[in-house]
């Protein structure tokens, strides 16, 4: 067979599974959340109501609001605190060496846990009676020790953020080491020939160099808080109330706890959107990054 | 009294040091105090004991009724390992394509692939949850092969052109001028040379399957429960079973962690590539 067909033929396969399991759903969770959509009822889905499931996010349901914000917030923080740690991380691995190397592989470990058994173990932890970081902060601040972590709203968000955060770190870490050893080494040369301090060499020469990666791991890391589902349920549910409730879990109570799937939906529809600008910045990024290679 | 400038060296060094460790000790401790939970005995996990009588009671009881995380264990192998079987060679001769052929749209093409991972899974979920009700797939290790398959499937095709992309292409020139057909080539030439490419593919895409949630979470309830999903069962009247939950953890963990030492060199360059949904 020729070359000229054959190439498609190799190709098709892949692209047809690939489209049809992600266009199609799309396509088809865009009509659902055009119509009522009650999935009890035999007949789902129902009636074609326009936009009013979109208008009953908007202006009935402070719910929905609530999952907005605590997504939102919860996208903040976890991305400037991985984003932080992460690169103290990697700058105090990247200079090598056998001990050095060795902690990167052993960072490998947390990230190879899936985020539900993450969620598990975090839950664990906080245990008022017997969690072990309970007991650590219990025992730097006294005010501390035996609360219930997850029944209060404010301290069961940041627990989820921390578990998010420790899951997330490996990882990131990981890629800025990879970013971060990509840098000629003659410019930091240069900048130590020049007598500059430790932090002017770091601030002039190695975070401009290290600029691409960052944005790569901000965004990247981004799109994942975004969607955060696994954590959420396994560690508090949304709960207490709905407090941790991310939209994701948000859409996941309306669809499969209400049954409301038009509307649950229309919601999902609302996240595809704000993912679309993050994943074109990605693919832009990276395109660009492989093209300069 | 000024340090001199070797001793502000190897202070500084030390100091590293020191962060280093308390980071790595941050980061494993957890891992590591469930594992202590998963040997200790019922009344030893509601205490901070460090030291205590070990038991392999917990990796037995999982194992009987009512949890039987056999059935979870031998859920999971399966759909993980027909999804590795199905996946790698359909996005082998894709990758294959993308990397040697010049067609039209093909960066566009390579773009939307890796723009589908980043389709939130609850928005995908919601069809396919419909659509298995009415084929009668839900609950099914057949529906769970066929949304993981879909799940790695742009991830794998990209990690396989990568590997493919850096392997050089004299040889197969020179073999097509001797007459060899092009999937002699692919399968003579290029699969040998591919094939540490397509084990840490493969051992990426098992990773993903096995420790896949949410779909697992809605789309199955009894019959096809794998073990992530299975971990709710030790949600008991009067609270978590610990040690259980723990013991459990470490099944799920521990296969986990040795294909990851395994495959850590391309570890980080695989998850780039959006390898989590």
């Amino acid at each position: 067979m020729r070359d000229r067909h054959l190439k498609y033929l190799l190709v098709a396969p892949a692209v047809l599974v690939v489209f049809a399991t992600a266009v199609w759903p799309l396509i088809e969770s865009l009509r659902y959340s055009l119509h009522a959509g009650r999935l009890s009822r035999p007949d789902f889905p129902q009636a074609f109501i326009g936009l009013e499931n979109y208008t009953w996010a908007f202006l009935e349901e402070p719910a929905f609001w609530n999952s907005v914000w605590v997504t939102l917030w919860f996208t903040v923080v976890t991305v400037a605190l991985t984003t932080a740690f992460a690169l103290a991380f990697a700058l105090l691995l990247a200079p090598g060496g056998r001990f050095r190397v060795g902690i990167q592989s052993l960072l490998i470990l947390p990230f190879a846990m899936s985020p539900a058994l993450i969620g598990v173990s975090f839950r664990f932890m906080f245990n008022p009676e017997f969690g072990l970081f309970d007991a650590f902060f219990g025992a730097l601040l006294p005010g501390l020790a035996d609360i219930s972590w997850l029944a209060d709203p404010t301290l069961a968000f940041w627990v989820v953020v921390m578990a998010d955060v420790w899951g997330w770190i490996p990882f990131l870490t990981l890629v800025l080491i990879g970013g971060l050893a990509s840098i000629p080494q003659e410019t930091l040369e240069a900048g130590r020939v020049d007598g500059a301090s430790g932090a002017r060499i770091f601030l002039d020469i190695t975070l401009p160099q290290l600029k691409p990666v960052l944005a790569v791991v901000i965004i990247l890391k981004a799109i994942f808080s975004l969607k955060t589902f696994d954590l959420v349920y396994m560690l508090t549910n949304g709960g207490p109330g709905d407090a941790t409730q991310t939209l994701s879990h948000y859409v996941y109570f309306n669809g499969f706890k209400y049954s409301n799937i038009g509307y649950s939906a229309a919601v999902a529809w609302l996240m595809v959107i704000p993912m679309v600008f993050l994943t074109y910045a990605y693919t832009r990024l990276v395109f660009a990054r492989e093209e300069s290679h | 009294m000024a340090l001199s400038g070797r001793q502000q060296k190897l202070f500084w060094n030390a100091v590293q040091i020191l962060l280093i460790l308390a980071f790595t000790l941050v980061m494993l401790v957890p891992i590591a105090w469930i594992a202590l939970a998963a040997f200790k005995q019922h009344v030893d996990v509601y205490q901070l004991k460090v030291f205590f009588t070990p038991t392999f009671e917990n990796f037995r009881t999982v194992f009987e009724e009512p949890y039987s995380l056999g059935d979870k264990l031998r859920n999971s192998t399966v759909v993980a390992t027909v999804t590795v079987l199905i996946t790698i060679p359909v996005a082998t001769l894709a990758a294959y394509a993308f990397s040697r052929f010049d067609m039209r749209g093909r960066t566009l093409l390579l773009v939307l692939i890796l723009a589908t991972q980043f389709v939130p899974a609850v928005v995908i979920v919601l069809p396919f949850f419909v659509m298995f009700r009415d084929l009668g797939i839900l609950d099914t290790l057949r529906g769970l092969v066929l949304v993981n398959t879909a799940i790695v499937m742009p991830f794998a095709i990209w990690m396989i052109k990568g590997f493919i992309d850096g392997i050089p292409i004299d040889t197969e020139e020179a073999a097509l001028v001797d007459g060899s057909s092009r999937l002699q080539v692919i399968g003579n030439i290029v699969l040998p040379m591919a094939a540490p490419g397509l084990v840490t593919a493969a051992i990426f895409c098992f990773i993903i399957a096995w420790n896949e949630f949410l779909f697992a979470l809605i789309l199955t309830n009894r019959d096809a429960v794998t073990l992530p999903v299975g971990l709710a069962l030790f949600k008991a009247e009067e609270g978590d079973l610990w040690n259980l939950l723990a013991a459990a953890g470490i099944i799920i963990m521990v296969p986990m962690f040795v294909l990851a030492l395994i495959i850590r060199k391309h570890f980080v360059q695989g998850m780039t590539m959006g390898a989590v949904r």
